[in-house]
């Protein structure tokens, strides 16, 4: 039992990896390691991580993507989920730019695994897998990410759960509330949603950023008269990749939080 | 002594609106709660549900075209089935359904709204903007309409400012607005040209003033052409330019189009005042086959708008020259020539109007604001009592009633000074006839289908006579503020019946107040929804404070001296803090805030020799 769901999490883990969630898929590379240590595939995808190591590395993973330490929604979350299981640094190693943006159009593009050749992946650890197998695996993987407060990577999972099986209630619920806890971390991280964020950047240094259209739309609209609440209504995208626009861009620096509407500094 | 009730001025744009006031004597632009004079006049519903108006709801127009609601003046009081309604419908990106008494209904976010809802919204956004200046509530205003708006629209103008909880004072027309914010009652006497172009509609007027008094001798124009014509060359320009260095064409992605609307928008602005701009849109969009986003980075000068839009400066010159030829009004004749809308500052428009009339322009006052200004102007005297600014408006359509064989009789000619009033006598088409329809008409089509039907009554019990024996009077009446009153009479028995037109803004009285209690509810519940998200926030930062606390005495030996209690209570009341935050509550939220606050200062005095400190 422990050996086919640890087969579920390496293709769960392979998953985010491709979608550009190194740590993610880590993380649940070292999960498949606990159920089955005999599990070479993840030990093997455990090693190409690649990256710096060191507490420097760490710092940069966190300010990659959203950090939820220090959440009082991700404290209270694992507080009741009982103490979370330390981790070896590897798993903070960063990725790339981690962009969010480019993850989830790879994860929607439907020829996805046939292009990043999948399959074989798939059958190398011990054989076909049974049918339906993709869409538990990913549940698996989107339920170990979750119990390790990974509700970023799960969501991921679980939205390429939902276009494999869109009728699947598991999916759906589970989504939805991932979904819906990972949106209020990335609100809390934004702070006071009345405030209006301005740009850090002069023009000519924003072109140097590695970002997409649509983090790009997002910046655009920054102009110090808009609040994150206005950003979100006009996004055009839904409210948790515009929360997790903004927060990259909060996390690189780009943009300042500003002040909220009607703000004075008290004397 | 008390304050006397501020009165504001609205101009109700096609594509901008402005609110304005007179104080110390002086007319002043309000600006908006974002701070600019310009509030454009566009409702939408987001992607989340929430209610935009303004340049926020603008902003996100062409990435939720199908909830974004622009350009809502040319529906307005108009019915679903007139030809100026679906000439619109090809243009709008909303959808537009017909109303039960063919009224024009907007679908936004599920729901059908007259179309006086939504300029309600962009009327009680404005009223709301000038509170913020005043600090106190405004209930009074004078809203500017296009010259040539029939009764209907007129009447339907009313109504939205109702909605809005506005008493419309007065509706004036928008030239003579401009005429009197540049103090044309006082110092012109004689013929005027208004050439408005605004956002989406050019509109040309000419007005006779005569010690005081304010004509409307002529108007005219384009419906279809204004500044957001020349925004479309510009995006064009950039378009193709883009698809010539990289092969891709930024039409086909949305959030790219609204990028380049609104650079287009501003590079037009700036380039009335500087030769050439800057045009910088990093990270327009991701090339198809994927990679590092591309930049759209170019210079456009005023001499390259000048020439990608020349047609169009041409067509604003050949529709003033048709509209002062129907009017029979020689350039030469005018003694001003005053330029209305932002679009009019653009250099190359100044100089073709200058050709034309071959007189210097009117630019003394700001060119977007000028009839915002003059409507606080009137909106000031008229309840002032100050000056005698009576302003003396025409018809500026043709009026009359059906007759037989689908045809229109003209009682009331185009460009009639109003108040005025016109009889005429007609006989029953049939023989012992009974009964008379009479349909009020207005427009300049022969045909009666193809005017605006303005409202229509029966006259029974006629006398049973031969066809053309029954002579029925019909008189027309209409006053000051454009309201027509129709009455016909029966010559042989007196019997008579009438009609005022009220009822054609498509909106029964029922309705209306039925309107008017859902936006009183509305409000309401935006007022709630506001304090709940301070609520929220208020909670969001206890709750992170209390964690941060929480940690600490967590670290320190015997929890800092801390009963576990305490903890223990602490723990529980971020707890339920989580559970309460997703919920509507405000009750709830304000005790979980309660509760947070109370462990806070507790869990603040642990110390790490496990005394609690003071």
């Amino acid at each position: 039992m422990n050996t086919l769901r640890a087969r579920q999490l390496v293709e769960a883990g392979l998953l985010l990896r491709l979608s550009g969630d190194t740590p993610g898929a880590e993380k649940l590379f070292l999960r498949a390691l606990e159920l089955d240590p005999a599990n070479t595939r993840a030990r093997q995808l455990l090693g190409q991580g690649g990256g710096a190591t060191g507490p420097g590395a760490a710092r940069a993973a966190n300010a990659a993507g959203p950090d939820l330490e220090g959440d009082w929604g991700a404290w209270a979350e694992s507080a009741t989920a009982g103490p979370a299981v330390p981790l070896p640094e590897s798993v903070s190693l960063p990725e790339g730019t981690g962009m969010r943006g480019d993850a989830l159009d790879l994860i929607a593009e439907e020829h996805r695994t046939q292009e990043f050749g999948l399959p074989e992946t798939f059958s190398g650890t011990g054989g076909p897998l049974p049918q339906g197998s993709e869409v538990e695996c990913l549940l698996r993987g989107a339920e170990d990410l979750l119990t390790l407060d990974d509700h970023s990577g799960a969501v991921d999972l679980l939205r390429r759960a939902q276009s494999l099986a869109p009728e699947d209630p598991r999916v759906e619920a589970l989504r939805d509330r991932s979904e819906r806890i990972l949106v209020s971390m990335l609100e809390a991280r934004l702070g006071d949603l009345s405030r209006m964020p301005r740009v850090r950047l002069q023009p000519d240094d924003i072109i140097w950023l590695n970002l997409d259209h649509r983090a790009g739309f997002v910046l655009a609209q920054i102009d110090g008269a808009v609040s994150f609440d206005d950003l979100f209504a006009l996004s055009g995208m839904s409210r948790l990749d515009t929360a997790r626009i903004l927060a990259q861009l909060l996390d690189e620096g780009i943009i300042a939080p500003g002040e909220s509407p009607g703000f004075t500094r008290g004397g | 002594m008390a304050e006397s009730e501020p009165l504001i001025g609205i101009d109700l744009g096609t594509t901008n609106s402005l609110v304005a006031t007179v104080q110390d004597g002086q007319p002043v632009i309000i600006k908006n709660r974002t701070g600019v004079p310009l509030t454009p006049s566009v409702v939408a519903v987001s992607k989340n549900g929430k209610r935009l108006v303004g340049g926020i709801a603008k902003r996100q127009a062409i990435t939720n075209p199908q909830e974004t609601v622009s350009a809502a003046k040319r529906l307005i009081g108009r019915k679903f089935s007139s030809h100026p309604v679906q000439d619109a419908l090809r243009a709008l990106t909303y959808q537009v359904v017909c109303g039960a008494h063919d009224d024009v209904r907007i679908r936004l976010a599920g729901r059908d709204l007259a179309v006086p809802e939504i300029s309600a919204m962009i009327l009680a956004e404005l009223k709301a903007d000038a509170e913020a200046h005043f600090g106190r509530p405004v209930t009074q205003a004078v809203i500017t309409v296009p010259a040539y708006f029939n009764d209907g629209q007129r009447q339907a103008t009313k109504d939205a400012g109702r909605i809005a909880g506005l008493e419309v004072l007065r509706i004036i027309n928008e030239p003579t607005a401009a005429a009197l914010a540049y103090g044309f009652g006082r110092t012109v006497n004689g013929k005027i040209a208004v050439l408005d172009l605004g956002g989406g509609t050019f509109d040309v007027s000419v007005l006779e003033i005569n010690n005081g008094i304010f004509d409307v001798v002529a108007t005219g124009g384009d419906t279809f052409l204004g500044g957001e014509d020349w925004d479309h060359r510009i995006i064009e320009w950039m378009v193709f330019g883009f698809a010539k260095e990289h092969g891709v064409d930024l039409r086909k992605d949305r959030m790219a189009l609204q990028r380049l609307k609104d650079a287009a928008e501003k590079a037009k602005v700036e380039l009335s005042s500087v030769k050439e701009t800057q045009l910088h849109l990093p990270f327009i969009c991701t090339p198809p086959g994927g990679g590092a986003a591309l930049h759209l980075q170019t210079t456009l000068t005023r001499e390259k708008l000048e020439d990608l839009t020349a047609d169009l400066g041409e067509r604003l010159v050949g529709i003033t020259s048709e509209v002062l030829g129907e009017a029979n009004v020689r350039p030469s004749e005018l003694k001003e020539v005053i330029l209305v809308g932002g679009m009019s500052r653009m250099p190359r428009i100044v100089e073709q109007v200058r050709q034309y009339f071959r007189r210097e322009p009117c630019k003394g006052v700001h060119a977007e604001e000028v009839v915002a200004l003059g409507a606080a102007i009137q909106a000031h005297a008229l309840v002032a009592q100050e000056g005698e600014l009576l302003l003396l408006d025409v018809t500026p359509q043709s009026m009359g009633v059906a007759i037989a064989g689908g045809y229109v009789r003209r009682l009331i000619p185009r460009n009639t000074t109003v108040p005025t009033s016109a009889t005429e006598v007609f006989a029953t088409s049939k023989d012992f006839q009974r009964t008379v329809k009479i349909m009020v008409l207005q427009g300049e089509h022969e045909l009666a289908h193809h005017n605006e039907l303005l409202g229509e009554f029966l006259l029974t019990g006629l006398r049973e006579a031969p066809r053309g024996q029954v002579e029925i009077e019909v008189t027309f009446d209409i006053n000051a503020e454009g309201i027509v009153s129709v009455s016909a009479r029966d010559r042989d028995t007196g019997l008579r019946q009438s009609i005022t037109v009220t009822a054609s803004s498509g909106l029964t009285e029922d309705e209306l107040r039925r309107i008017m209690d859902e936006q009183r509810d509305w409000m309401v519940t935006a007022r709630a929804s506001e304090e709940l998200k301070t609520k929220r926030v208020e909670l969001d930062t206890l709750a992170r404070d209390l964690v941060d606390a929480l940690s600490r005495v967590r670290l320190m030996p015997g929890s800092g001296g801390l009963s576990p209690d305490v903890v223990a209570r602490a723990e529980m009341a971020l707890d339920h803090a989580r559970q309460v935050r997703g919920g509507e509550d405000v009750g709830a939220l304000t005790r979980a805030c309660e509760a947070l606050s109370q462990s806070l200062p507790l869990l603040r005095s642990a110390t790490p020799r496990g005394t609690p400190g003071r």
